[in-house]
């Protein structure tokens, strides 16, 4: 899976023209523009030309110059894109930004480690947002190396919003199926031989660029190139102040050296000496400002000739608006690396040197190491990775460890306990636990034997990753414990910079305030997250800053609903001034805001928050982190009376917490209501056997006894159930409110069923007073409590406002309505929503779904979760009976 | 790269896969390409004996594995070279 090879020229054969640019001198091909319009009235056009053809230039200039087919949308695909997942957030990027310049990107922040299957299906939601019709252009499509991403564009491009085109471009004929389409006469197509040149134009490129030839020696250039575009600008470069063009066109004509190969040599030697020096050693990295060109070619200067030779089209463009960034034409940069390793070959591994010195003291350390294993130094390479893994894990940027893991041929880590730092890190950001544990147990071995300049920097990475690996498994006490010793080794370091120490701090305070949070010592959370964040702040590291922020959002004796609420909100604000709102990390704060959502019964706002906390989560997320959104989705469908549904999210948050190896705060809350669910659904021996099941810990007087209530009122024994309650109801202390709210409720249920409804509308009233402070709508809605309402005299509560909003919720919220309303006007289920909705109708349970389709089980959940809510469905039998409706099941699409 | 959430792959890629399980055998082939390659170009393809023939170059050498062979193939591309013929003189 390795892109680069140490040996540069190696992989030449991967890269690619992508034609020139669109600089001063290049002929409008009026008639090509006008091609291109009517082929974009089809969905799909395909451009299929070698390189050199004129490809990126046509785009380009069509781009420009377009503006009544609405927004264009340009992403040209990196070169050997190996990767799906990166492949989808360019084009994302690209549908939901602004027009972006092609100039270099700033070192790829890292990404959330969201599926491909949902990244396509969030392109394609974007593309149908925007009002005006948009046309997205997808460059370089052949350097697209992932049979995943060509399957996922295969898919895009079968389910396109009416309103959206794709232009694909490539140098060969896509891998892509598109015969539906074409069927229906919706794929053009644009061929090397549309793109020649005609005779005519090449007397226009002649004269455009002031090269006096007279017809015949236009016919014979044009004749002898056949019309391709970079034979014929290679040409006009080296005739371009020729003493005698005829006697060149007539050498070109005369000789039966391959085209370009014979032009690129005769313009490189046409150059000057500095110039061709400059050419040929900075041709050895894919992108260059004028000090790095200056620092590869030995001499100042370079960039003078760089922008020279982009003003005089010669094969060399700037990439950003200031031109300070320049890269060569595929076909003349390997064309130059050729030269280079051909004649200059001895001082290519010191070149290479130079170029890894370079972009590390600029912190491009991907490229850094990638000029390293050129230059054949390995363990070197490795020693640069393990010496910023602590730095990448402390800013979140999984990408980057990705990319620079893939740099090392297969195999390599075995031999570079280095390497394990970062391979530790790239496994615990896939959730792959057991394999981080042991990457890290070798990279500890080995920090034994570095020297011990390196040896401290080694063991504040090891440290930290080992406590978010304990965090991540849910082993509380080993964090805690971990956090200790770490305390104490780090005040004993005095003499080691600051720097490093705040930065280690940072990480346990986060590791410590996670863990505090998920085990429910919330004031200690508090205390050391806040500390983190304020420690991170003042230390610059933004991703440590939001993760801390990302877990204070939570409610507790001390923090109001609405506070936490608003925390959690500022969390997310936060995210996304750093623009780090997409990563997992920031998972809690959307479900701390959805949640709080919910419990002040705002059901539709809370849905909108927690789809993108489910969004953002990655498959991967923390079992703790999961913990919340099942709780979370499991609250909303209780809250719309869709219990079965409810169940399932129930009994998921169940099964994450079972993950854990400590116990989840929210584990009571969880056995009480997924038992309570049970029992309204009829269920009560297996309720029953939930209470009986959650015996550590449990709470008799809290959760526990409420759902005991709910089983004996289902089994009509409301007597006993209040026997029950009272004790909930006549505990002053240690009772979470929405848990006093729901007893009362529940008495006031039982007291109706019994026929005292002066003792119902007390016990209504008592729970409106309970839920008052904090707005906690939500039991109302969960405990069905609209006939106890109603017992209640209006003029008789202290709380008529909030009554009157939870009597409009009940009735106006109530989930049949809405049901109803959706079912009428569904949203379109996506591809992968589709495959999942096949299943449905089958026996498979949702894991034997996920292996089908080999994805996660999380990933299934999502999208049943999606299915279920896109279809007004409250569990899978009414979710099947809908989409047969709509005969959604009968498509036969795959 | 998450390769636990591989979708499966269609019909047509899967083909593309399996037939790359089945090796070729190592063999001799001749590549004729349109035009003289020059020093720059010829070395592109180290591994390979050239010959000028007309207004032809080609190549002819002993390729271990498909990959070799597609790697001439690409790097024939990537300079803009016109392919008229590839074909195995004889299996190894």
């Amino acid at each position: 899976m390795t892109s680069v090879t140490t040996q540069r020229g190696e992989h030449l054969q991967q890269l690619i023209s992508s034609d020139a640019s669109v600089a001063g001198g290049l002929l409008d091909r009026e008639d090509l523009l006008e091609m291109l319009d009517r082929a974009v009235r089809r969905r799909v056009t395909v451009i299929s030309a070698p390189p050199g053809s004129g490809k990126t230039s046509l785009l380009r200039a069509w781009a420009d110059r377009s503006t009544d087919l609405g927004r264009v949308v340009f992403v040209s695909v990196d070169r050997d894109q190996q990767d799906a997942q990166r492949f989808w957030e360019a084009v994302l990027d690209a549908v939901r930004g602004p027009a972006r310049s092609i100039g270099p990107e700033p070192q790829s922040a890292a990404v959330a480690a969201v599926d491909g299957d949902q990244l396509v299906d969030t392109v394609r939601s974007a593309l149908a947002e925007h009002v005006e019709p948009v046309v997205l252009i997808i460059d370089d499509l052949h350097e697209l190396r992932s049979a995943d991403a060509l399957t996922q564009l295969e898919q895009l491009l079968a389910t396109l919003p009416s309103s959206a085109r794709v232009v694909l471009s490539s140098r060969r004929d896509p891998a892509i199926r598109l015969h539906q389409l074409r069927l229906v006469d919706e794929v053009a197509g644009i061929r090397a031989s549309d793109l020649r040149f005609t005779e005519d134009e090449t007397r226009e490129l002649l004269a455009s660029s002031g090269v006096g030839l007279s017809d015949a020696g236009a016919a014979a250039l044009h004749q002898r190139t056949e019309g391709w575009a970079a034979g014929l600008r290679l040409a006009v470069i080296s005739l371009s102040g020729h003493p005698d063009p005829e006697r060149f066109v007539a050498e070109f004509s005369g000789t039966d050296r391959a085209i370009g190969d014979y032009l690129m040599a005769e313009m490189l030697q046409r150059q000057p000496s500095d110039v061709q020096r400059m050419l040929l050693r900075t041709s050895l990295v894919d992108r260059m400002n004028g000090e790095l060109a200056g620092v590869l070619a030995g001499r100042p200067g370079a960039e003078q000739m760089l922008l020279e030779l982009e003003e005089a089209n010669a094969f060399v463009m700037s990439l950003d608006p200031q031109r300070t960034w320049f890269r060569y034409h595929h076909l003349l940069a390997d064309f130059l690396r050729l030269e280079l390793r051909r004649t200059l070959a001895d001082e290519l591994p010191d070149l290479h040197r130079r170029a890894a010195r370079w972009f590390a003291e600029h912190g491009d350390v991907v490229e850094a190491v990638r000029h390293t294993l050129a230059a054949g130094d390995r363990p070197a390479a490795a020693r640069l990775v393990a010496d910023h893994s602590f730095r990448w894990v402390l800013d979140g940027q999984a990408g980057t460890i990705r990319d620079v893991l893939q740099a090392f041929p297969e195999g390599a880590s075995a031999d570079h306990p280095d390497l394990a730092l970062a391979h530790a890190a790239a496994e615990l950001n896939r959730g792959r636990l057991e394999e981080a544990a042991a990457q890290l147990e070798l990279a500890e071995s080995h920090v034994q034997s570095a020297p011990p300049a390196r040896r401290r920097r080694l063991a504040v990475a090891v440290a930290s990753l080992r406590l978010a690996l304990a965090r991540r498994s849910g082993q509380f006490g080993e964090v805690i414990e971990q956090v200790k010793l770490l305390d104490a080794s780090v005040r004993d370091a005095s003499s080691e910079p600051i720097a490093m120490s705040s930065e280690l701090r940072g990480v346990a305070l986060l590791n410590l305030g996670i863990v505090e949070t998920w085990s429910g010592r919330l004031a200690d959370a508090q205390r050391h997250l806040s500390e983190g964040a304020a420690l991170a702040q003042t230390i610059g590291r933004p991703y440590l800053e939001v993760a801390c922020r990302a877990h204070q959002g939570f409610p507790s004796k001390l923090v109001s609903v609405a506070t936490a609420r608003e925390r959690a909100r500022q969390a997310v604000a936060l995210a996304e001034r750093y623009g780090l709102e997409d990563r997992p990390i920031v998972t809690p704060a959307f479900g701390a805001v959805g949640g709080m959502a919910i419990w002040m019964g705002e059901f539709d706002e809370g849905e909108r928050w927690l789809r993108r906390a489910w969004e953002v989560a990655s498959a991967h997320v923390d079992p703790a982190a999961a913990v919340l959104l099942h709780v979370a989705t499991g609250m909303l469908h209780a809250g719309r009376g869709q219990r079965r549904s409810a169940l399932d999210e129930f009994e998921a948050a169940a099964q994450a917490q079972s993950l854990l190896t400590g116990a989840h705060a929210l584990a009571p809350r969880i056995t009480g209501w997924l038992a309570a669910t049970q029992a309204r659904l009829g269920m009560p021996d297996e309720a029953r056997a939930t209470l009986e099941g959650f015996a550590a810990g449990s709470d008799p007087r809290g959760a526990g006894g409420n759902a005991r209530a709910v089983i004996l009122m289902a089994e009509g024994d409301s007597a006993a159930a209040l026997e029950v309650l009272r004790d909930v109801r006549d505990t002053t202390q240690g009772v979470p409110g929405f848990t006093l709210v729901e007893a009362h409720l529940l008495a006031g249920i039982a007291h109706l069923d019994l026929g005292d409804r002066s003792a119902a509308a007390a016990a209504a009233e008592a729970a409106l007073a309970a839920a008052e402070p904090d707005r906690l709508i939500f039991p109302f809605a969960m405990a069905e409590a609209a006939d106890l309402l109603d017992a209640l005299p209006h003029h008789e509560t202290a709380h008529g406002a909030l009554l009157a909003d939870i009597v409009d919720l009940l009735r106006d919220g109530s989930a049949p309505s809405t049901d109803r309303e959706r079912l009428s006007q569904p949203e379109e289920l996506s591809p992968s929503e589709l495959r999942v909705l096949r299943f449905l109708p089958t026996n498979l349970t949702r894991p034997e779904i996920a292996r089908e389709l080999y994805v996660s089980i999380n990933t299934v959940n999502t999208h049943v979760r999606n299915i279920y809510s896109k279809l007004g469905a409250r569990d899978r039998s009414s979710a099947v009976q809908h989409a047969r409706e709509l005969r959604l099941l009968a498509t036969g699409r795959s | 790269m998450s390769n636990d959430h591989r979708i499966p792959a269609s019909p047509a890629h899967q083909g593309g896969r399996q037939d790359d399980r089945v090796s070729t055998p190592p063999g001799l082939y001749t590549i004729r390409i349109k035009g003289r390659l020059g020093a720059t170009g010829l070395s592109a393809f180290p591994s390979m004996e050239s010959e000028v023939k007309g207004s032809e170059t080609v190549l002819t050498g002993l390729l271990e594995d498909r990959s070799a062979l597609f790697g001439v193939v690409a790097q024939i591309e990537a300079l803009g070279l016109e392919l008229l013929e590839l074909r195995q003189v004889r299996a190894r």
